[in-house]
């Protein structure tokens, strides 16, 4: 993480921040984990299927620490080779998948509730 | 886009689990039957195949995620377990020593079967409440 500036008055005003660009990656992680854990559940019945995950925590927090920037940050899926197997070969558990969902709709939901929070601020300077 | 294709995924997990309702509906309806359609023997148990929906072998796995996505029905399958055979000498196809060849329905089978499809239904609607919930949230920010 950057350190915070102090403030100039010669720069111009950043309206979209650093945290602000923070939150819109990890919505965009959190979006394509749901599509992940969705397409785990729909092959709970697929015989030999093996699970999919996105770690959009680690790969927001290698892009910070890296201090490339977050525009490089990009989620992809892979495969999970560390769940439990069944004796089909598939290594879905429905109930593991259920509370993985519920836990990353109730953080996208925390994410763009602050997001919109920080947009009402910036609107309330504007006026409006 | 993103949480549109969850939606599709979800749905694609649905349409499969109604075949497999269909299927096991199927197996139990004809559960007695001693003849096909075709009129040949009796009615073999039918299951159904599902295969993880994607791109095929080949394509980078992001890509098999991004074309297609989900669950499909790979065929529809006889089951090869041999036929019950039941003592009858009445019945119209008993063979000369009486015996007649019934469906390998086991109705324990089919029902566990129908538990199990109904859950993963289930799941999936589950699923699908929580994109939905996701979408419309995204959407408050326009508020």
């Amino acid at each position: 993480m950057e350190a915070a500036r102090p403030l100039d008055p010669s720069r111009p005003v950043e309206i979209y921040d650093t945290t602000q660009s923070a939150l819109e990656k990890a919505i965009l992680g959190a979006s394509a984990r749901q599509q992940a854990i969705t397409q785990n559940l729909a092959n709970v019945d697929t015989p030999g299927y093996q699970r999919v995950d996105v770690d959009f925590h680690k790969t927001l927090r290698d892009a910070m620490a890296s201090g490339a920037g977050l525009q490089s940050a990009t989620f992809s899926p892979r495969r999970d080779a560390s769940a439990q197997v069944r004796p089909d070969g598939s290594t879905v558990d429905a109930d593991v998948e259920a509370s993985a969902q519920a836990r990353n709709g109730l953080e996208y939901e925390t994410l763009v509730q602050v997001s919109k929070a920080r947009i009402d601020i910036i609107e309330a300077a504007m006026g409006r | 886009m993103g949480l549109f294709d969850a939606l599709d995924t979800s749905g694609s997990a649905l349409s499969a689990e109604r075949v497999r309702m269909d299927v096991t509906a199927e197996n139990l309806a004809n559960a007695q039957s001693t003849r096909t359609a075709n009129g040949q023997g009796p009615y073999r148990r039918k299951e159904v195949v599902l295969q993880e929906a994607g791109a095929g072998v080949g394509a980078s796995f992001a890509d098999s995620l991004r074309v297609a996505r989900g669950v499909k029905v790979a065929g529809i399958v006889q089951d090869p377990s041999p036929s019950r055979r039941v003592y009858d000498p009445g019945h119209p196809d008993a063979d000369a020593k009486g015996y007649v060849s019934m469906p390998n329905v086991n109705t324990v089978t089919e029902m566990t079967d129908l538990i199990g499809a109904s859950r993963a239904y289930e799941a999936n609607v589950t699923a699908m409440q929580t994109t939905k919930a996701m979408f419309a949230r995204t959407l408050d920010i326009l508020k």
